[in-house]
């Protein structure tokens, strides 16, 4: 199919991108990657008045790194390609659990256009970016012509793609704190690149006597929006990840999910792979811990 | 119904010594000479063809499974400016008759299939308004403005659910169930050695729906001449002669009428054998605007509009003595046609190898097509061979259980042996010849079978359970003959044709009515002509898929280009090759028995200095000057072919799957394919063929599946975004070994190749995960095989258990 007329406009700045919107009132899309959004419109089911190209807006991609220690943060540009962070050595040091969920996302061609900000507003329930960032408790910085603010990805969502932002608002940069010591991604595809049944990605400290703390446990595609597994966290703060609290922990994240059923999966499946994918990553965590103290 | 009445024809004379032929090009891998123009983006595929004023066409579909045309108001589509001509399904039938199917199923009726929808619609996607705009997104706008009132009517989706009392009837005019036909094969008393068997195996094994999806969708270029009566057709099809029988027929012109060409086809693997409501549609715009019409199915469309394949259900019955021996087998089994009946329909060849590789003399087998309100099932690559080589394998396995015995032993004890062959099977085919019994060892060796029979089903380091599996096969390729066809009321013949002319430059211009889609044949038939006229491989320019210049031919399908083809090859070229020598020696003085044909020369065979270019020798003959008198002038010749018999290929093949006996998730570790095509033309194209349609059926075992909401009866898998056909990185590793046992009833001693990796996948894998989990009790009955239906089998084990502890 072919997309319906629709008028294109390259924006050169924020500014002019955030105006345009602005005059659309709600009709228009910023042109990002595309990866989704294109097939949106040749599929016509979306029928848009314009599409605001942001490609040569400059300064909205790139990895950067501010503070020390505790404080230090990454911030990533939201047009900031998959590819780019794949091969970025910063970003490898800085965000090894967004690297390696990067290379789940779609095929080369697609890491290649896609960007980090143009799929968390796609906001695709089983996406792996909207995961990470949740789990690593980003913040989403916006912009529109009434100023600026930050959406920390908790409540970035209202449904499924469904991002809580305004029709005036354009994503411009997503905030990482200090990246958690461990970390561990699980995820069940039909084939490589595919849209998820489910994704798990879990972080944790561990202090020297071999407690866990801050124990994070994100999970994709079996909710409208990617979730945390709060209960599941709180029941393994303070632990040592013993096979028990490993076990109940995942038992608790039943709590946190309501999957769907669709040509991937049923909704009684993705509830019985959810806590067995929770315990694997979980003790992967571990074992990557264990390892590290051999080291 | 008998398959054909006659035997094949006895082993003939060794052809290779006959001819003199030392197999200089056939059984070599040589380059495809197809690749450089498509390596180099050169390949003119239908939407490469442009036309100057040329119009673009959509097409409106049906949203409903079932639905009543009310009305349809197309006034606000006729006023938007590049809008230049709209068919409703009145002016179809003013204009055109019902499409025509070339492979009827025995007994049915015709059904009024126009290429727009009449009064009811009967499967999502079907053509109900088609516009034609000066672009296709200009055309797609129109269609959103026509407005059209269905009243959607009780449809159903289910194959068996169809043929009960009381299901919604898709054609009362036609027919009064949903029954299209039913017919049977049998051999022997099956019902009283069942009767009187030890072991009896029943189930109903159940094969999905799938597509199968070429990188070219479907599409068609019409242009109209009035003043000369010419329709010319580019069209992406396997079989152009045909298409442009259809094509007249539907548009009642003569088929002197038209023209249709099809080169390059960017894959066709069944689907693309025929006429298409759509074909139809661009021609009727086209002689109505005396403007050329283009039409290119996008992907979105492909799914619901060009035919699926598979889908059926089998109630199948193995039953054996207390050793394993096979007593009896039984095949009853459901075929799902979909709305209406396709140019090819849904699978026929179920009913000729139910019996698999097998020596079983009491066998019955009965086919009932139904009708759905889905998108129609015509050919796809395997036509029923992977649908009954699952059922079965996977039943083997089963029995070999139940009886505490290696799977690979019962095998081998119920297997044809070379000295059973020729073999008649229940459905009157013969298998002509072939080892079996060597593929499955050399598969189970290949994997080191024996080792694994010895070693407990336990969890390795990973938490996964190893499971074998084997599946053995045969496969039919080429039609028996036009006299089995006709049998069948078949609307094509059996033959292959080429014509060979000579040129002016000293190399030979081969017609053919074969379209390349894929499948090489353009290499293959220029390395069998150069093997007989004794020149080189590259002084044959084939000419592909253009009725206007091949001679008439049948096509592309069936794994039958080459099991006719290669006897139309050689008999167009020794007749050449004698005429070239008697006109060669003539110039040369020399004895038409001393003359041979080397490189570009015809030479004497003891004196080198007696030569003379073979461009010179066709220049003689196309002036008519410097011949002898009593020879013709031109050096041309043509010959149709058909031969006696259907050629069986063979083979096994084994799959190495890892299990996790927690969540169902398995990885095919390796997958062994050992295959016989007889004699190999082109050992790379062979491999390349065998590798192809493996990652097909790879796919249809694994993941695709065109699945319809029980609900709503709409397809829920109609994009690429949710069918699961795999991409290179999903497909396991791949090894391949050939047998080569010659064909007696082919020339050269060829088997047909291009379908049989699609047969073996499904049940290799599904009894490797039956196997992995043979403690826990699994049993697989439905393709595809996913994890989740893997969980769920565990979980049907766990309960049974449950259920006899209590």
């Amino acid at each position: 199919m072919k997309a319906a007329d629709f008028l294109y406009h390259r924006a050169g700045s924020v500014a002019e991108a955030v105006t345009l919107l602005d005059e659309y009132a709600g009709e228009a899309r910023l042109l990002a990657g595309g990866q989704s959004l294109m097939p949106m419109l040749n599929m016509r089911l979306w029928r848009l008045g314009a599409l605001i190209d942001v490609n040569q807006v400059p300064g909205l991609d790139g990895i950067e790194v501010e503070g020390q220690g505790d404080l230090e943060a990454t911030r990533v540009g939201a047009l900031t390609r998959y590819a780019s962070l794949e091969r970025s050595p910063l970003a490898a040091s800085r965000l090894p659990l967004l690297v390696e969920m990067v290379r789940h996302i779609g095929d080369r061609q697609v890491r290649n256009r896609g960007t980090l900000g143009g799929s968390l507003v796609q906001g695709d329930p089983t996406a792996e970016m909207p995961l990470a960032c949740l789990v690593l408790d980003a913040r989403v910085r916006v912009e529109s012509g009434r100023g600026g603010r930050e959406i920390a990805m908790g409540e970035f969502y209202h449904g499924s793609y469904a991002a809580a932002l305004e029709f005036d608002e354009m994503v411009t940069e997503i905030r990482f704190p200090r990246h958690p010591q461990h970390f561990a991604f699980s995820e069940l595809t039909r084939r490589h690149g595919d849209f998820c049944v489910l994704s798990v990605a879990v972080t944790g400290e561990c202090d020297s006597d071999g407690r866990w703390h801050d124990v994070r446990i994100g999970l994709g595609g079996v909710n409208d929006m990617p979730v945390l597994a709060e209960a599941a966290s709180a029941r393994l703060a303070g632990t040592r990840l013993a096979d028990d609290d490993i076990r109940e922990a995942a038992a608790l994240t039943q709590e946190a999910i309501d999957p769907p059923s669709d040509m991937r999966a049923t909704a009684e499946y993705r509830a019985h792979l959810v806590p067995v994918h929770v315990r694997r990553a979980l003790q992967q965590l571990c074992s990557k811990n264990r390892a590290a103290d051999r080291r | 119904m008998n398959e054909f009445v006659e035997a094949p024809a006895a082993p003939k004379e060794e052809t290779w010594q006959e001819e003199g032929l030392k197999r200089r090009l056939i059984g070599t891998s040589v380059p495809r000479t197809e690749d450089e123009r498509l390596l180099r983006g050169d390949g003119r595929f239908t939407d490469d063809v442009q036309f100057a004023h040329q119009l673009e066409m959509a097409v409106g579909r049906c949203p409903f499974p079932h639905a009543r045309i009310l009305s349809i108001d197309f006034s606000k589509a006729t006023a938007l400016e590049g809008v230049k001509h709209i068919l409703t399904g009145a002016q179809v039938r003013e204009l055109s008759d019902p499409l025509t199917v070339l492979r009827p199923v025995p007994g049915a009726p015709q059904l009024p299939y126009y290429a727009l929808a009449q009064d009811r619609a009967t499967y999502e996607g079907q053509p109900v308004v088609s516009v034609v705009a000066t672009s296709r997104a200009l055309a797609e706008d129109a269609i959103e403005l026509v407005e059209i009132e269905y009243e959607p009517l009780p449809h159903v989706s289910d194959a068996i659910e169809a043929l009960e009392e009381g299901a919604p009837l898709l054609h009362p005019q036609s027919l009064d169930s949903n029954l299209l036909a039913s017919n049977s094969d049998r051999a022997g008393e099956p019902e009283a050695r069942i009767e009187e068997a030890d072991v009896v195996i029943r189930s109903r094994m159940r094969i999905g729906r799938v597509t199968p999806l070429p990188m070219e969708p479907r599409g068609v270029v019409a242009v109209w001449r009035p003043g000369a009566r010419e329709l010319s057709i580019h069209t992406s099809t396997q079989v152009p002669h045909l298409v442009r029988k259809q094509l007249a027929e539907s548009l009642r012109l003569g088929e002197e009428c038209i023209r249709v060409s099809a080169s390059d086809v960017g894959g066709g693997f069944g689907m693309k054998l025929g006429v298409y409501p759509e074909d139809v549609l661009a021609s009727l715009h086209a002689m109505a605007l005396r403007r050329p019409v283009k039409w290119i199915e996008d992907r979105m469309e492909h799914f619901r509009a060009s035919t699926h394949g598979r889908e059926s259900i089998h109630d199948y019955c193995l039953a054996a003595d207390a050793e394993g021996r096979f007593v009896a087998m039984t095949n009853t089994y459901t075929t799902d046609i979909g709305g209406w009946n396709s140019p090819f329909g849904s699978s026929q060849l179920s009913s000729v190898v139910f019996t698999g590789p097998y020596r079983v003399a009491d066998a019955a087998v009965e086919r009932r097509v139904a009708m759905t309100n889905k998108t129609p099932v015509g050919a796809y690559r395997g036509y029923g061979q992977p649908e009954v080589n699952f059922a079965l394998e996977v039943l083997v396995d089963r029995l070999a259980r139940r009886l505490g015995k290696d799977p690979l032993a019962l095998r081998e004890m119920n297997m044809l042996r070379p000295e059973d062959l020729p073999w008649t099977v229940p459905s009157g085919a013969v298998y002509d010849s072939g080892d079996y019994v060597k593929t499955l060892h050399m598969a189970a060796e290949a994997v080191d079978y024996a080792a694994h029979r010895g070693r407990p089903r336990t969890p390795r380091a990973d938490g996964r359970i190893l499971g074998i599996g084997l599946s053995a096969f045969v496969e039919r390729t080429g039609y028996a003959s036009a006299r089995f066809l006709a049998n069948r009321g078949s609307k094509f013949g059996a033959h292959e044709s080429v014509t060979l002319r000579a040129n002016r430059s000293g190399t030979i211009d081969l017609y053919t009515g074969v379209s390349s889609i894929g499948q090489s044949s353009e290499t293959a038939f220029a390395q069998i002509c150069a093997e007989v006229l004794g020149v080189e491989f590259d002084a044959v320019r084939v000419h592909s898929g253009d009725t206007a210049t091949s001679p008439l031919n049948t096509g592309a399908f069936a794994s039958r280009t080459l099991i006719a083809a290669a006897g139309a090859l050689r008999e167009a070229a020794l007749p050449f090759r004698d005429k070239t020598l008697r006109l060669g020696a003539w110039a040369l003085g020399i004895e038409p028995g001393d003359a041979v044909i080397e490189g570009r020369e015809v030479r004497h065979r003891s004196d080198a200095d007696k030569r003379v270019a073979l461009a010179d020798v066709f220049s003689r003959a196309i002036l008519g000057q410097g011949i002898p008198h009593d020879e013709t002038p031109g050096l041309e010749t043509s010959a149709h072919f058909e031969p006696p018999s259907a050629a069986f290929s063979f083979g096994t093949a084994a799959a190495v799957v890892a299990v996790d006996p927690e969540t169902g998730e398995f990885e095919v570790e390796r997958f062994v394919m050992v295959h016989d095509c007889g004699v190999a033309v082109n050992p790379m194209i062979v491999e390349g063929q065998v590798r192809g349609a493996l990652v097909q059926g790879l796919g249809a075992a694994l993941g695709e599946e065109l699945r319809y909401d029980a609900v709503t009866g709409q397809l829920l898998s109609g994009s690429m975004l949710d069918y699961a056909v795999p991409r290179a990185a999903d497909v396991p590793p791949i090894e391949l070994l050939h047998t080569e046992v010659p064909s007696p009833v082919t020339t050269f001693g060829v088997r047909g190749v291009g379908e049989v990796g699609t047969i073996p996948p499904g049940a290799a894998i599904a009894n490797a995960i039956c196997d992995a989990l043979a403690d826990h009790g699994v049993e697989l009955s439905a393709l595809p095989v996913t994890p989740e239906s893997v969980w769920r089998a565990l979980e049907a084990a766990k309960a049974a258990k449950k259920g006899e502890a209590a």
